[in-house]
């Protein structure tokens, strides 16, 4: 039986300076009784606004503009506030999107609780405090947390309290929307477990939407997939994963498979050598010489932060005595979740931190000496992809403006050299031609396309080393192969040694060279990608692998898991 | 408690600069009002109380003794509560003329500010929850054009109409000369009866900081994800507006409650003017007329200080009602 | 979300929930070129009346000279007049022509406005952004000092200064209110300050091999322009209302013809007994009207970096 129907279901923003626009554009989706419908697309597809106006959640100026959403039979968008009210939780609930902002925070976890089951039942304080307890216990959490506030609880806490909440009324349709995004992997794998279990024991139907076609394969019985506003694709995930229907399906798909089960892997990771235009520069220190293949030397580096927290000190040891080196033309993946220190180690690297043992020497420079001018100068040797290229770009300026600084502070070039230069290196990023792009400013490129402009700027000083701190999460998943490629070829190209930062092993499998897994500072497992993938010896990089979800698990294929 | 321990170094603090500044600004232009008064005291034939020195010389500093040591005698003497003499008031302290004004402001701003802001609040939620409906245009309306029209302006107009047209009320004065002040049922009356207009004028403006506030503020909170899961969760309306909309939203109108109180004064100080009503602000402007610098240094150090008191029982009371001030959250 | 997610539409882009819809916001205003700003501001009705008002002030302003009938000191007329054909609004107690002075009056605000706003932004702006940037222990006494201005009494401290200054003129005045106005510019600089410096284009700069001061002030300063300028327009609004008050309570400059010493001299005279009706409402109008306008300008000025406040 079907739980929600939606038929012929159009959404529109109405503005009043911008024509309207369609975000959801003729959608049909049913969510039968005891099902998981998952609902797939890149944002901006509509999906979040599909979900939430299916509900009746959509905050003007979107309104529904067409079709019906049945409830059970029943047409809840010409409901009354009032009709509708008495149906919200006890029959629909919902989780929303990173649940940072979904909890109150000037009242605690109970009062939450209470106000929800009292608004809806005679239950007594005394009895509502006991089924809140109850459904806490069934997502993990200790009951005593209750008396806790929201902004005492990690991320994935609150995640599971929203979960515990939207179930704590024992609804019959509960909508997730990204529900576990910005959490990490681990924390992800075990709430969609969770749920999935939860959904089994109780019976629920979810509608479960996310941009992470793996998370949804997961736990999903059948996937929806949505582009541009419109449903293409829906099919039992199986079905999906075996014979998409719409182009843009396969391609999502192509994007995972080419993580899990990569095709023809040339084996070669060295690629073609090429030698870049030696630049007068480094004055103030030796830089290593070009034919020297080791550029930098990390020994038994170590960095503790103290916080003073009123009269006590803690200390957080953020990096313990991690070595490695980085070498020309090759990729060193550094894998690691949140707070794990990654990120540490690249401030330590390029000097925007200072290490407290061990050392980092860039040729024959320890780079903790550097200072003023030589800092300065060391930094034309070492540059850094940033993660969000929404950030990464002054939106004051012009892309011009952002590759020419480097170009006339480290070489000295006037206007016409660095933009001609400039021009070369957005070419050399796949922006062609280069002059539709030079005179834009940041907002008018997509995100994929701002992302290119940072690795130009990067590379416009001829580095000797690239530091990429999580250049793809922030992208789309169509996009990130792209960015990953161009990285790739730029390394090998212009042979520089490169310092891959990220929490998602696969990709580091399909870029890298050399995979260093890192856990709470320390360096748990390092060697070479495919090897750490296929054979991994670490407890916790088990762990890592085996929580990111793998839509391709129950085909009958071998994956980077099973190949050495 | 890093907050609350924080709250009180700053309250020390700004109570040490603000005694600093009071010492300093006389002392920038080089000892001239201080050098004055003393040869008008001294030209005039008239007996010099030496304690009426004394407060000279604490307040401006006029002896050769090094600065240093001026300070120093200077804090000794304010942290005794030692102001001297009033010049103008002789032969009546500084600290006693202070005590017979101070009652008369405290009350008059203690009760229309706290009224003030209940009132506003109020007003300001109810706009938010129906914002951009009919109450919402009109007290935003309403707001923006009391709020630009000269404050002293509007009470001008309401001593016309209320005082001199219609005499109603009285026009100036703390209370009527045919009673005896002190304890006793005609004094208080008559005290109640010469404060409704200073009042009434100070609660046109007063609310209106408060209203724009509250109603900006929760138009926002309204808009945060835990409202709308409120919503989703089906709460009714009145639970949604209270507890999530504008249990949020008082926040930072308490932040802002300690904020605009030296604004606030400033407004009494044009009210007791107008009406020439017996209290801080008016003891102040005769004491700035009468060329009396002690005197109005004094209250400016008193109001000063009253001033931040109250700002940092608004800062405590903020981290009583915010949870993630007080339960050891770091900002 | 779903409403961001509508106007973000059309480009791929990043996993909206990874950064705040804060930074969203704010850098969706940054993004908007000066062109694009003015047009938000003339877009927005409210702003658009306060331009054209303001505009009415300035011309006066300007040319007051030539628009009063008469030199607005000269006491060769009849006191105490009503308003008739020669005085459109009578005169003052000293024999002077009311309406010329009213229009002189307009220069006074300006002159105030224009000059001990600059002064309170300047000073706001250099201590903000000097403690957002350096932070540490030069950002702990700043804000300590910025915390004091906020919550020290503005008004009998400006009594005081004025009251200790050895000349009164119109330059005391401007001097008084621009530095004790400066405090809640520098608040908000400073938490602006805070926010931009942390952005990815500053880390990128520094890699540019960018110095110092040009950072501050080519990186960071162009997307704090529409803050500086509400900030300005602000300050600007209580320097005039400060004028005024302190010429009604007799510490301005007296020999300055203000709005301000207007209403002064009007409620000394008794003028609300005479019922001299055009010699009290005109200038409280005009000074209403003034501030009317630049608070509607900065309306429009709030609606570029705060869509809640954005006309639907």
């Amino acid at each position: 039986m079907a739980i929600l129907e939606v038929q012929d279901f159009n959404v529109t923003y109405m503005t009043k300076r911008k024509p309207p626009f369609k975000a959801v554009i003729d959608a049909n989706l049913t969510v039968n009784e005891g099902e998981i419908v998952g609902l797939v697309g890149e944002s901006g597809s509509g999906k979040s606004t599909l979900g939430n106006a299916a509900i009746r959640l959509l905050d003007p100026p979107g309104t529904i503009t067409g079709g019906r959403a049945l409830y059970k039979g029943t047409d809840i968008t010409h409901l009354s506030d009032e009709e509708l009210r008495r149906l919200r939780w006890k029959d629909i609930s919902t989780v929303f999107q990173g649940s940072m902002n979904s909890l109150n925070p000037v009242i605690n976890i109970e009062r939450q609780f209470v106000d929800t089951i009292q608004t809806h039942t005679d239950d007594s304080d005394a009895a509502a405090r006991r089924h809140a307890e109850e459904v806490l216990e069934m997502v993990s959490i200790e009951p005593r947390y209750l008396k806790f506030f929201p902004h005492e609880l990690s991320g994935g806490m609150k995640q599971r309290v929203c979960l515990a909440l939207s179930l704590v009324l024992e609804p019959s349709f509960v909508l997730l929307d990204e529900p576990t995004t910005g959490l990490d992997v681990v924390v992800q794998r075990s709430i969609l477990q969770n749920l999935k279990e939860l959904q089994q024991r109780l019976g629920f139907s979810v509608l479960i939407i996310s941009h992470d076609l793996g998370a949804i394969m997961e736990v999903s019985d059948r996937v929806a997939v949505m582009y541009n506003g419109q449903i293409v694709d829906t099919q039992p995930a199986r079905q999906l994963l075996e014979h998409p229907k719409h182009p843009y399906s396969s391609m999502l798909l192509d994007a995972y498979r080419e993580l899990w089960v990569p095709a023809g892997e040339s084996g070669d990771a060295d690629g073609e050598r090429a030698s870049g235009a030696e630049a007068q520069r480094g004055f103030l220190f030796k830089p290593p010489a070009k034919t020297e293949p080791v550029v930098m030397t990390v020994a038994n580096l170590g960095k503790t932060f103290s916080r003073r927290r009123g009269l006590k000190a803690s200390t957080v040891v953020a990096v313990d005595d991690v070595s490695f080196t980085l070498e020309r033309g090759k990729i060193t993946a550094l894998v690691g979740q949140s707070g794990s220190g990654k990120s540490t180690i690249a401030k330590l690297v390029t000097g925007i931190e200072k290490y407290d043992t061990g050392s980092i020497r860039f040729g024959e420079t320890e780079v903790r000496s550097l200072r003023g001018k030589a800092l300065r100068d060391y930094r034309s040797h070492i540059q850094m992809v940033f993660q969000d290229p929404y950030s990464a770009l002054n939106p004051a300026h012009t892309v011009l403006h952002s590759l020419m600084r480097p170009l006339q502070n480290y070489k000295g070039m006037g206007g016409k050299a660095a933009r001609a230069r400039a021009i070369e290196m957005l070419e050399a990023v796949g922006l062609t031609p280069a002059s539709r792009f030079i005179d834009k400013n940041p907002h008018q490129l997509s995100g994929g396309q701002r992302q290119r402009v940072v690795v130009a700027r990067a590379l416009a000083p001829d580095p000797d080393i690239l530091i990429a701190d999580e250049p793809t999460s922030m992208l789309d998943v169509s996009i990130r192969a792209e960015i990953l490629e161009i990285l790739n070829r730029l390394v090998r190209d212009t042979n520089i040694a490169m310092l891959y930062i990220t929490h998602d092993l696969l990709s580091a499998r399909m870029l890298a060279d050399e995979i260093m897994v890192l856990n709470h500072g320390k360096v748990v497992e390092q060697g070479d990608s495919h090897e750490v993938i296929a054979n991994p010896q670490d407890e916790y990089t088990h762990l890592l692998l085996s929580s990111i979800p793998n839509p391709f698990a129950d085909l009958d294929v071998p994956t980077v898991l099973d190949r050495a | 408690m890093i907050y609350f321990l924080r709250k009180i170094v700053f309250f020390i603090l700004t109570l040490w600069a603000a005694a600093t500044l009071n010492f300093i600004i006389p002392r920038i232009q080089g000892g001239d009002p201080a050098q004055a008064i003393v040869q008008r005291i001294v030209g005039s034939n008239q007996t010099v109380d030496p304690r009426q020195v004394e407060a000279i010389r604490l307040m401006l500093g006029v002896p050769d003794d090094p600065l240093p040591q001026q300070y120093v005698d200077y804090m000794g003497a304010i942290l005794r509560g030692e102001f001297g003499i009033s010049y103008s008031y002789m032969p009546y302290t500084v600290t006693h003329m202070i005590g017979e004004a101070l009652p008369w402001t405290l009350v008059l701003v203690g009760i229309t500010q706290i009224l003030s802001f209940i009132i506003g609040t109020l007003v300001g939620t109810w706009a938010a929850w129906r914002r951009n409906g009919a109450f919402d245009s009109v007290i935003t309306t309403a707001s923006s054009f009391f709020g630009t029209l000269p404050f002293f302006w509007i009470a001008m107009m309401i001593v016309y109409l209320f005082a001199f047209e219609l005499a109603w009320f009285p026009d100036g004065g703390g209370y009527s000369g045919e009673v005896t002040a002190g304890w006793n049922w005609d004094f208080i009356r008559s005290a109640a009866y010469h404060s409704i207009l200073p009042a009434f004028c100070l609660m046109v403006v007063g609310p209106i900081g408060w209203i724009m506030g509250m109603r900006n503020t929760m138009v926002q909170t309204l808009g945060e994800d835990y409202t709308r899961l409120a919503r989703a969760k089906g709460l009714t309306d009145r639970r949604i507006a209270l507890t999530y909309g504008a249990r949020n939203a008082i926040l930072p109108n308490v932040t802002g409650f300690a904020i605009s109180l030296g604004g606030l004064v400033g407004g009494t100080i044009f009210i007791e003017q107008i009406f020439d009503y017996p209290g801080m602000g008016q003891l102040m402007f005769d004491a700035l007329g009468n060329r009396d610098y002690p005197l109005m240094q004094a209250i400016f150090l008193f109001i000063t200080v009253g001033v931040l008191t109250a700002n940092f029982l608004a800062d405590m009371l903020y981290g009583v009602i915010d949870p993630r001030v007080r339960r050891g959250g770091e900002s | 979300m779903s409403l961001q997610e509508g106007q973000i539409i059309g480009e791929e882009s990043l996993q909206p929930d990874l950064r705040s819809a804060q930074e969203e916001e704010m850098d969706r205003t940054s993004r908007i070129p000066i062109p694009g700003w003015l047009r938000i501001v003339w877009q927005n009705r409210k702003a658009r009346f306060g331009l054209v008002l303001l505009g009415v002030f300035v011309f006066a302003a300007i040319f007051a000279p030539w628009l009063a009938p008469y030199d607005p000191r000269d006491n060769d007329f009849l006191p105490f007049q009503t308003p008739n054909s020669d005085h459109w609004l009578g005169t003052t107690q000293a024999g002077q022509d009311i309406f010329s002075q009213l229009i002189w009056g307009a220069r006074a605000s300006i002159i105030v406005g224009i000059l001990a706003g600059a002064l309170a932004t300047v000073i706001g702006l250099v201590i903000g952004l000097v403690a957002g940037y350096v932070g540490g222990f030069v950002d702990e006494t700043l804000s300590f000092f910025i915390n004091l201005a906020l919550v020290v009494p503005t008004l009998p401290l400006m009594v005081v200064l004025a009251a200790y200054s050895p000349v009164r003129g119109l330059t005391t005045v401007i001097i008084v209110i621009g530095i004790t106005g400066w405090a809640w510019g520098a608040r908000v600089k400073r938490a602006q300050m805070i926010t931009l410096k942390e952005r990815d284009y500053i880390t990128a700069s520094i890699f540019a091999g960018d110095s110092m001061p040009r950072i501050v002030f080519r990186e960071i300063m162009p997307n704090m322009t529409s803050l500086v300028v509400a900030g300005y327009i602000g300050a600007a609004t209580a320097a005039i209302g400060a004028e005024a008050g302190l010429a009604f309570l007799g510490v301005g400059d007296p020999l300055t013809i203000s709005w301000g010493t207007m209403l002064q001299w009007a409620n000394n005279s008794g003028a609300l007994l005479t019922g001299q009706w055009a010699w009290i409402v005109p200038p409280g109008l005009c000074l209403a009207l003034l501030i009317t306008a630049l608070t509607f300008i900065n309306f429009g000025v709030d609606a570029i970096s705060n869509p809640h406040l954005r006309e639907e």
